[in-house]
């Protein structure tokens, strides 16, 4: 009986026209196209945004490790090896004192932001039916 | 070239679009009889749009090892059904979350369609009639076993419905089939 059910059932089923597979196909591809635009758009965007955050943030940062001295500590290192072989400890502690850890972290963290949005920008280019 | 589900999933999480087509091409057919059982034939293409594009933003989270991408598919295409109906506020959409009882006793062989229920059944028009009529939840385990060749378990899985309830709700369904069809002969 099972067999003749299916059989049965099997015959009533209602099919698709020849289309459906291929519109519903189309749709898919406009709206992965309408969303890998707007990621690309998004992802531009960001790129310009930490590029110019970076540039900034990179400017402050040399201008307050130039004042705290950084570069100087940085030059005796080459200069005069003799002495901070003797004195290493003071000379990486002023080093380190010298050093603009706020504007460093900034900066990195443009320049990571920069880093994953040019990556995933050109991602998008690369891809045309992209998976969300 | 292998060409089942698990491995055409595979090529299309890795950029390949053609393995999506197929898996479209395989699939609309089921969603789309299901979901016109359910919604009729004016938005059963609306339905299977939607569900393939729930499809595709949500494959990632696919996992073979938790149910087949028949039932998982079918399951998508259920939800749409219900959310659809919900939104029409139509009255069947209740029926496909019935917390009708199954049997406690063991479910014996006595509907046995005769065979001219069987031959009368053979007028698709008359079948879908009398599918028409059942309750929802009796419908759907009807047509995912015989014309979807799911297994009780796997309706089970679709339903969220214990074995039993499954197979009691595929009982009740051919019984009542049965006594619809019996005035006619």
């Amino acid at each position: 009986m099972e067999q003749n059910l299916q059989k049965v059932f099997k015959n009533a089923m209602y099919l698709p026209g020849g289309r459906l597979s291929g519109d519903v196909f189309s749709l898919i591809e406009y709206k992965s196209s309408h969303i890998t635009k707007w990621k690309r758009f998004g992802y531009l965007s960001l790129s310009v945004l930490s590029l110019s955050g970076s540039v900034l943030s990179i400017k402050i940062l040399i201008e307050q490790a130039t004042r705290l001295g950084f570069f100087k500590y940085l030059s005796l290192a080459f200069s005069d090896s003799g002495v901070i072989a003797l004195y290493w400890k003071e000379y990486v502690l002023s080093l380190a004192d010298s050093l603009p850890i706020a504007s460093l972290v900034v900066s990195l963290f443009l320049l990571f932001i920069l880093f994953i949005s040019i990556r995933r920008a050109s991602r998008q280019f690369k891809s045309k039916l992209s998976i969300i | 070239m292998e060409n089942n589900d698990e491995y055409l999933i595979k090529e299309h999480l890795g950029g390949n679009q053609d393995a999506f087509r197929l898996l479209i091409d395989r699939y609309a057919p089921s969603v789309y009889n299901f979901s016109v059982r359910f919604v009729g034939l004016d938005y059963g293409k609306d339905i299977v749009q939607d569900v393939f594009v729930k499809v595709w933003k949500n494959i990632k989270k696919f996992d073979i090892n938790r149910a087949s991408f028949k039932t998982w598919i079918l399951t998508i295409t259920r939800n749409t059904v219900i959310d659809y109906l919900r939104k029409k506020k139509s009255v069947t959409f209740s029926s496909l979350d019935s917390d009708e009882e199954p049997f406690t006793d063991s479910i014996e062989d006595d509907v046995i369609l005769p065979d001219e229920a069987l031959i009368k059944l053979e007028d698709k028009e008359l079948l879908n009639n009398l599918l028409n009529k059942l309750p929802a939840h009796y419908k759907e385990v009807l047509v995912l076993y015989y014309q979807e060749d799911m297994t009780f378990n796997e309706i089970g899985q679709l339903l969220n419905k214990p074995l039993n309830t499954v197979k009691s709700y595929h009982h009740r369904a051919l019984k009542k089939l049965k006594e619809m069809i019996a005035p006619k002969l």
